[in-house]
């Protein structure tokens, strides 16, 4: 073992100054007594919502709603609505949209050379939009979540 | 061949604000600086007012008067985000990507050829803005200072079309022609000064400077500028800063909102600035050797007592504790602070920054088993920020009320990075 040790003399040794470290990595293997996790094949990541709810991160933004017109649609004062800006808006959706200078809730109109914004409560008259108004398709609205006060 | 893009959003922090807006669609929108001082970014609207960037905010209230100019206090945590998830939508268009600042990316597109560039600059604009609702501008060239001036005339619709101009599409002669009409300022590299020394010279243009004798303008400038030369001659120089060097020293500094007269309230901002800054060394994993202290009075109203005194201590060990850090600037603010001045501005900076890898123990300061316990601290108290918003876990030396706190008169909700800044939508 040269390196550990030189040898001075004889039966004399002295440990070699510039010995390199042999780290071992104690504390990188866990060595348990037992039997072995039986599951330590199957493990799986948790449940993370965040999966469930959105499909593309970068273009995914949360609002959260005022106002009962969306009832019909299970969207409900208080919600906190995903919406996804990568997907290409759509007759039917539930969309985000600006016109007017507010932000809307509403389900999209777009038919036969008709534009409207539709509420999903019989209350509402939908919203007609004119030739010369600008209605901005903000983004796709995919689900919502909510928090109770338990 | 190399070729780069530079992607650039279009007014990024005014754009920003409109996005989540819509009550400010074609309104004249600036954002200001820290504290509400000077025009920091305008929209187009107020570009085309002939508002110059920089002006102080309140040099301009007749104009912001009459036009109706919405001005905002600058929103960095949504303006962060949203540069974050543009740098994530280029990841997706090259491997190679140097983020530039926060609304300018480089990207190495070498290799993309077939697609056509301009093609592909074209797909990536459209991308950020079907996803993000955003505007940018790409320039693309065989050089990082092409790709920037491509940039500029793709912005300044000076050459390219729709917002993309690529520069390795045109013909040298179309290349010389348009050089011929852009002022040297504009390029890369290019400030003030050696505008000014370069004019005197008879060098106006980039087509001037481009075919300069570059041994000359070695001579008489320096390497930096004869290197600019060859990348406007297509010769690559520069190659894309892929990971950002870790930070030499940390500086956090800012304007009061108030003056300050009293020493426990400059001791609330200083702790403050001082976990902020421990906070991003921590980040960058590592450890500051040495803190430096900063205080001054306003040098704007010299008819005030004037006093300003800058101090920096070495630390017996290096640390990226909150705690100590703060320890060690409040000794050294209470080392400068003199009575009866009016404080306008503090800072700290800390500095001999080295990898925590590299540490070296101090011989009489903590032993391993508390510094391991204090590494831990620091880490929990980092992950409750993350989580809970920054300051929701804090020194009480930091202050609870902070007067000293800067002014940020009309500051928009964090659209998307608080749950309390969501952007309420109507179903009515």
């Amino acid at each position: 073992m040269p390196e550990v040790a030189v040898i001075e003399g004889p039966g004399i040794f002295i440990p070699f100054p510039d010995a390199p470290k042999r780290p071992l990595p104690l504390d990188e293997v866990r060595i348990s007594a037992g039997f072995p996790s039986p599951a330590a094949d199957y493990e799986d990541n948790r449940l993370d919502i965040n999966d469930y709810l959105v499909r593309n991160p970068v273009s995914t933004f949360f609002f959260s709603v005022e106002g009962d017109s969306m009832q019909g649609a299970e969207i409900f004062a208080g919600d906190i609505l995903v919406v996804d800006k990568s997907i290409r808006p759509c007759h039917g959706q539930i969309v985000v949209a600006f016109v007017d200078g507010q932000r809307l809730v509403k389900r999209l109109y777009r038919r036969n050379g008709r534009v409207a914004l539709l509420a999903e409560n019989p209350l509402y008259l939908p919203l007609e939009i004119r030739e010369d108004q600008e209605l901005l398709v903000w983004g796709v609205v995919i689900g919502k979540f909510k928090r109770f006060g338990a | 061949m190399t070729v780069f893009a530079l992607v650039d959003c279009n007014n990024f922090y005014a754009s920003c604000e409109k996005l989540f807006n819509p009550e400010l669609k074609d309104k004249p929108v600036v954002v200001l600086s820290n504290n509400d001082g000077c025009v920091v970014a305008r929209s187009a609207e107020v570009k085309a007012l002939g508002i110059p960037m920089g002006v102080p905010w309140f040099k301009i209230q007749r104009e912001a008067k009459h036009y109706g100019i919405v001005a905002y206090s600058s929103n960095y945590a949504l303006y962060a985000d949203m540069s974050n998830r543009v740098v994530e939508i280029l990841s997706g268009f090259s491997p190679n990507i140097e983020v530039y600042s926060i609304d300018e990316s480089f990207l190495d597109l070498s290799g993309f050829e077939r697609q056509g560039y301009a093609e592909y600059g074209m797909e990536i604009r459209q991308r950020i803005a079907d996803w993000l609702g955003l505007a940018v501008c790409v320039g693309i060239g065989p050089t990082k200072t092409l790709a920037k001036l491509a940039n500029h005339c793709a912005k300044k619709q000076l050459a390219g079309e729709n917002g993309v101009c690529d520069f390795t599409r045109l013909t040298t002669a179309d290349l010389t022609c348009l050089f011929e009409r852009i002022p040297i300022n504009e390029i890369w590299g290019v400030g003030r000064q050696l505008t000014a020394k370069l004019e005197a010279m008879g060098i106006k243009t980039v087509r001037q400077l481009r075919d300069a004798d570059s041994r000359m303008i070695r001579d008489r400038f320096s390497v930096v500028l004869e290197r600019t030369i060859q990348e406007l001659r297509g010769i690559s120089c520069m190659d894309l800063e892929e990971v950002t060097p870790d930070r030499q020293q940390i500086i956090s500094s800012r304007s009061f909102g108030t003056l300050i007269y009293d020493l426990a309230d400059l001791e609330e901002a200083v702790a403050s600035y001082t976990a902020r800054a421990a906070e991003k060394l921590r980040q960058q994993d590592s450890l500051a050797g040495a803190v430096q202290v900063m205080i001054r009075t306003n040098v704007f109203k010299p008819e005030v007592p004037q006093y300003q005194k800058a101090v920096t201590v070495p630390l017996p060990e290096a640390t990226a504790d909150t705690r100590m850090l703060s320890c060690w600037t409040r000794r050294v603010l209470k080392r400068i602070y003199r009575a009866g001045y009016g404080y306008h501005k503090a800072g700290i900076a800390l500095l001999d920054i080295r990898p925590r890898a590299n540490q070296q123990f101090g011989l009489f300061v903590a032993d391993d088993h508390a510094r391991s316990r204090n590494d831990r601290l620091m880490g929990t108290l980092d992950a409750i920020n993350g989580r809970y918003g920054r300051g929701a876990l804090r020194l009480a030396a930091e202050g609870v009320e902070k007067p000293w706190q800067m002014r940020r008169g009309n500051l928009s909700p964090r659209y998307t990075t608080e749950w309390d800044g969501v952007a309420k939508v109507r179903a009515g």
